[in-house]
């Protein structure tokens, strides 16, 4: 009750201390914008580290789920917002994919880009009595038959599918679900070939043998399923995956930006966070303002080539 | 397996779990009674305070809610015809009948006594044979899926039974309604104008809030302004007879298995479940003209219906690690989080992280039962309250229901117009439930119509050489013939 009124107490005199300068910032709670249900992976990965940075900023991040349109909707309210470092936002691989489908009207220069947090790779997964073993054994059933594989696909259109296609120039058969937790069931039933999904979506079944990886497509090997080999490394030169990071309004000042990039930097290197990722599968891969920004620009023009 | 179950209910009864478990059931319950908070809301916002708990207490009170969730929507539904969740928008149609009757008390009890069947069936289910289920459930995909909503849309007549041509024509307002949005397969934007807003089409919470909600707020504010003269609503405090008990368990027990089959089936939850259950105990009945005023077996078959999705929900999550619905995802995290590892692994390695979940999950049932029953005089007090006050409160709660959902001032705007819809549709004899049905069932009918026929490239042999596929498409052909036939009947 007391922290409550206190707060309420605080918040009140922000209103009045009208067009606060960045000096005392932060002065009031904070809000997180998650574009994507709650109960997901964004709204997991987005809490955790709300709860963890909250701690060195001193302030408490609440969540505010904002869904629809595959993450456009709760991205581009984030974007309106006003630019006083009181409102952020989750900001996912579609604001690299979506602007550029028309699907979504703001794009990554309304953001000032403030860390990627989580980067994943896609893991090829195929039933576990699959006449599947390896990439290639996939490849060439593809090229044999075209359009006959059926791929459980995660989203429509699926950039992991469409990167190998590219690559490979083969055809399969993309049949869109809603998301891992739809696609692994279709594959685990029979009733589609193979599917490409993130590691933590799938640790369940990879770790009781339901599901067989035949490849992840990332460029060294990783630390959850150390067994699985590339797709580099099978010849197969396709590097994919999705990620997460966070951002603010595009003109909010430098200076808050760099209150809270070191707010996030530290809150990655909890132990709490890291036990969070590690049990759910997923890695953490810290990139500051600049780095998370050109990372972005350069997403967005491999994007590109796979929409047009 | 006796063993394991016996240690877990020890668990459950042990002074560090039992009063989180209650916490848990009568917070789920709160959360489940009002408009636009739902249990997978509370569950998900529970979560991150889960992180320090052990396992078994953070499961249990997670679980606690998803149980108490599903129940307590019905309370609301029965008391002010304004179901707190779509899964109780069929208990509106026998369970508020009866309360306007002034059998209210009877109404909630029947409610409690038909979940806690519902419920208790769908455990015991789900500790007997779920590996089995879950290999049944496997076997639904995209044509399955299918069949299934075509023939939860036959459904629609079976609500309707004044006058199946009004329901005919709110179905399609549904249908039409559902249409809105990216399309399910190839994300070309259909009906949103250029506003993103619309991109997911219409969220099915703020349209059962508006079609429900506030639209019966506004009818009774109608009647309010009009002046005319409503008598002080009366009620007495008697709970179901002997009599009603023996006539709704053989319905209750049915629908309690349907609905566990529904649950574990990923994608189809308690919502559909209730308007199943509804369907299949009207079509079976020798009184089917008394579904919809106030029949026991039509109330028992939706409460029991929903609440079976409980256990079933949980078969896909424990033995193969996939969520079937939104409140198993969030399940699922909490287990990852724990270090578990969610399928066929846990039995082996956590037994008692697993008897855990399912004794507790015997223990919310009954204490479900309990508030139930035990609530009933307090809950009864609401009618008690003058419409002057409950109106504004019912408005009020509508509105930040439809804010909560998505944090959104545009389902705000959503719900106040199809309260306006309900309100007008009320009044020409519109029935409600089949829009929402419509809501629920059309986008998974499209989808997944288009989905098999994607996977059998172009072919519709999906349609007869799947059996659970086909059995569907039979039942639905059924369910219509003999609705014509009740119709018929009815006519002569």
């Amino acid at each position: 009750m007391n922290t409550i009124l206190k707060s309420m107490l605080v918040a009140g005199g922000m209103m009045l201390a009208a067009g606060a300068s960045a000096a005392d910032y932060p002065s009031k709670n904070i809000r997180l914008v998650v574009p994507f249900g709650a109960g997901g992976g964004t709204d997991a990965v987005g809490r955790t580290i709300a709860n963890s940075a909250k701690d060195f900023l001193g302030q408490n991040i609440s969540v505010m789920n904002r869904t629809g349109g595959a993450g456009a909707v709760g991205m581009s309210f984030g974007a309106q917002q006003r630019a006083d470092g009181y409102t952020l936002t989750v900001v996912t691989r579609e604001i690299a994919s979506l602007p550029q489908m028309g699907l979504m009207q703001h794009d990554q220069d309304d953001f000032k880009l403030i860390r990627l947090v989580n980067l994943d790779p896609a893991v090829v997964l195929v039933a576990a009595d699959s006449p599947y073993n390896t990439i290639n054994d996939l490849i060439a059933e593809a090229k044999a038959n075209p359009g006959k594989v059926k791929f459980a696909s995660t989203a429509a259109p699926n950039f992991y599918l469409m990167a190998l296609e590219k690559d490979q120039d083969i055809k399969l058969n993309a049949i869109p679900y809603n998301g891992a937790s739809e696609a692994i069931p279709a594959v685990l039933g029979n009733h589609t070939d193979v599917t490409m999904v993130t590691p933590g979506e799938a640790i369940s079944q990879l770790r009781s043998g339901q599901l067989k990886a035949i490849g992840v497509m990332s460029q060294e090997r990783i630390s959850y399923i150390p067994d699985v080999p590339t797709l580099t490394e099978q010849g197969v030169e396709v590097v994919t995956g999705t990620w997460r990071g966070i951002g603010a309004p595009k003109d909010t000042p430098d200076e808050v930006i760099e209150i809270l990039g070191k707010a996030f930097d530290d809150a990655m290197a909890t132990e709490e966070f890291k036990e969070f990722m590690a049990k759910g599968a997923m890695t953490i891969h810290n990139l500051n303002a600049e780095e998370f920004t050109q990372f972005v620009k350069e997403d967005t023009v491999a994007l590109g080539t796979l929409v047009k | 397996m006796l063993e394991h179950l016996l240690s877990g209910l020890a668990v459950a009864f042990s002074p560090a779990v039992l009063p989180i478990l209650i916490f848990g059931v009568l917070g789920g319950i709160i959360l489940g009674a009002l408009p636009g908070l739902t249990a997978t809301m509370g569950v998900a916002i529970l979560l991150p305070f889960t992180f320090g708990m052990e396992a078994t207490p953070a499961l249990v009170m997670l679980i606690g809610v998803y149980i108490g969730g599903i129940y307590g929507g019905s309370i609301a539904a029965i008391l002010l015809k304004t179901p707190g969740t779509p899964a109780s928008a069929a208990s509106v149609l026998d369970g508020h009948t009866m309360a306007v009757r002034g059998q209210a008390a009877r109404a909630l009890s029947i409610s409690a006594v038909a979940s806690f069947v519902g419920g208790l069936i769908s455990t015991i289910i789900l500790i007997a044979i779920a590996p089995m289920l879950a290999t049944f459930a496997l076997r639904f995909n995209a044509p399955e899926y299918f069949a299934l909503a075509l023939f939860g849309l036959t459904i629609i007549a079976s609500v309707s039974s004044k006058n199946i041509l009004k329901g005919l024509l709110a179905g399609t307002i549904g249908l039409l309604v559902s249409t809105v949005g990216l399309d399910p397969i190839s994300s070309v934007p259909r009906f949103t104008f250029g506003n993103m807003d619309l991109y997911s089409g219409f969220n099915v919470i703020p349209v059962l809030i508006g079609l429900f909600a506030l639209s019966e707020a506004l009818s009774q504010l109608e009647k309010l302004v009009g002046n005319k003269h409503t008598p002080p609503p009366k009620f007495d405090h008697k709970l179901l007879s002997k009599q009603d008990l023996k006539d709704m368990l053989p319905t209750a027990i049915k629908s309690g298995l349907m609905g566990t089959t529904i649950g574990s089936v990923p994608g189809a939850g308690a919502d559909i479940s209730a308007f199943v259950c509804y369907n299949e105990a009207k079509r079976v009945a020798e009184d089917p003209d008394e579904f919809g005023k106030g029949s026991v077996r039509g109330l028992a078959a939706a409460e029991a219906g929903n609440n079976g999705v409980t256990g079933g929900s949980l078969v896909p999550l424990l033995t193969l690690g996939v969520p079937g619905d939104a409140v198993a995802a969030v399940l699922l995290g909490a287990l990852i989080v724990q270090g578990l590892t969610p399928g066929p692994l846990l039995f082996a390695q956590n037994p008692e992280v697993v008897y855990g979940v399912f004794s507790s999950m015997l223990v919310a049932n009954v204490i479900m039962l309990g508030i139930g029953i035990f609530g009933i005089r307090f809950f009864c007090r609401i009618i008690e309250v003058p419409k002057i006050i409950m109106i504004p409160i019912i408005i009020f709660l509508s509105v930040v229901g439809a804010f909560a959902i998505n944090n959104s001032m545009f389902d705000v705007g959503i719900a106040i117009c199809f309260g306006l819809l309900g309100f007008v549709l009320n009044k020409i004899e519109v029935p409600s439930s089949p829009i929402l049905l419509a809501i629920i069932l059309g986008p998974m009918a499209e989808t997944n119509l288009r989905k098999a026929l994607l996977m059998y490239e172009g072919s519709w042999s999906f349609l007869y050489d799947r059996p659970i596929a086909l059995a569907f498409i039979c039942l639905a052909v059924f369910s219509v013939y003999s609705t014509l036939k009740i119709n018929r009947r009815k006519a002569q």
